[in-house]
């Protein structure tokens, strides 16, 4: 039996992280054969809602409070099975979902739901299920506090895809999500192992991607195209892969799947300095026009 | 490293010689007998457009070839497309080839076959 491989998917917010990430564990699942348990690290709870066919899962924090405490809480109150394709009961690989959830927004520490939840997963067994392939946090924007790197500070997460995009702040998150994973490389022994552009469709967003990852010593393992498929499988809670398996944005997330799986490349990461990421971005990011002198210029002025 | 989909080892690190790709492409070794033109369709915002490719005596042939032979279907993988793309700015250098490489770094959605 293979060992068990715990990824993370970080990003900045808002990027397509959990919709990334819930299509491509889906391909691992459904056309791979691959048993996942999904963790989410995101107060928002949306980190299982295509897998599941819901709206939000109740969280570990929610079922803890109205329980009393995280002591009185089962295992399969908290970890439901994944609907439709997913179910356990189905012939291809199964995949089970849980929240860490947080507290109100402006209210208390986020990334203690993150602590609380993986601290009860282990003490109640939840990684040595039966067949269990893959292990996969799905959290939430960038490495600002240390409840959000937990993953990555306590070795749990041992493999580290980001989601990002051409944008500055996209690119501007994934090197600080670099530096939380250097910080914690030689402690935790988790590694980068690579960029996963879940694309805009901006001009020159794949070489700009593809720099990106060069100078951070890792790869850019796959440009996701926008397609709308994506957003009429969301509407119904699904991923594409199970509301349209054949369509054409499925057979992107299943060549991102295959080489997840198959991926060795994992390493520690080389941050870029911001001076250096900006002229990365002027290189690649910008058209021939834009150079030194025209910073803050508007169209009408050059 | 995964490079038009050939995985290569991390040892390599991310830097994968252009020539360890066209390796790859010839332990393939996909028939492209009776393999004449490469036709494609591309769409983008609504516009679509049908693009043919005949120049047998370059890398992006060899590529395609090899990306029809294998795929499963007719719809081209971005990451391949770009990748390509990149490869035969490099590999190739005519016209022809260098005017498919300026399409395929496009945004455009594309299908291929092969004639």
């Amino acid at each position: 039996m293979a060992a068990l491989r715990q990824i993370a998917f970080y990003g900045k917010g808002g990027i397509g992280k959990s919709t990334t990430s819930q299509n491509t564990l889906a391909s691992m699942a459904y056309y791979f054969d691959k048993n996942i348990m999904i963790v989410g690290c995101d107060p928002k709870a949306d980190s299982t809602r295509l897998i599941l066919h819901e709206k939000a899962q109740n969280t570990i924090l929610q079922l803890a409070a109205e329980m009393g405490t995280v002591e009185d809480l089962e295992l399969e109150d908290a970890l439901k099975p994944g609907a439709g394709i997913f179910s356990p009961e189905m012939p291809h690989g199964w995949i089970n979902c849980t929240e860490s959830g947080g507290p109100e927004p402006g209210v208390g520490c986020a990334g203690r739901g993150v602590i609380t939840a993986i601290n009860f997963l282990e003490e109640e067994g939840a990684y040595e299920a039966e067949g269990l392939d893959f292990v996969s946090y799905d959290v939430l924007g960038d490495v600002v506090c240390g409840g959000f790197a937990m993953p990555i500070r306590e070795g749990k997460a041992q493999e580290i895809y980001i989601v990002m995009s051409g944008e500055m702040m996209a690119m501007y998150a994934a090197n600080n999500i670099s530096k939380g994973i250097l910080k914690y490389a030689n402690t935790g022994g988790v590694r980068l192992a690579g960029l996963i552009c879940n694309a805009r469709m901006t001009d020159f967003e794949y070489d700009l991607a593809w720099a990106l990852a060069r100078d951070l010593g890792t790869q850019m393992i796959h440009f996701v195209p926008r397609n709308n498929i994506v957003q009429r499988a969301e509407i119904r809670r699904m991923t594409v892969v199970e509301y349209s398996p054949k369509a054409d944005q499925a057979l992107e997330y299943k060549e991102l799947a295959r080489k997840i799986i198959n991926n060795d490349m994992k390493i520690i990461p080389t941050p870029l300095e911001m001076d250096d990421l900006e002229a990365l971005i002027m290189k690649y990011g910008l058209d021939e026009e834009a150079d030194e002198d025209n910073i803050g210029k508007s169209e009408a002025e050059l | 490293m995964f490079i038009l989909g050939f995985h290569f080892p991390a040892d390599m690190g991310n830097s994968v010689p252009d020539a360890a790709v066209v390796a790859k492409l010839d332990e393939a070794n996909v028939d492209a007998t009776g393999i004449n033109e490469i036709k494609m369709v591309t769409e983008y915002h609504g516009q679509t457009e049908e693009l043919s490719y005949t120049n047998k005596d370059t890398f992006m042939f060899k590529a395609l070839v090899h990306y029809v032979k294998t795929a499963e279907t007719d719809y081209m993988i971005y990451t391949n497309r770009y990748q390509i793309s990149e490869l035969s700015k490099r590999l190739d250098s005519d016209d022809e080839t260098m005017a498919l490489c300026k399409k395929f770094d496009s945004m455009a959605h594309f299908k291929i076959t092969a004639a």
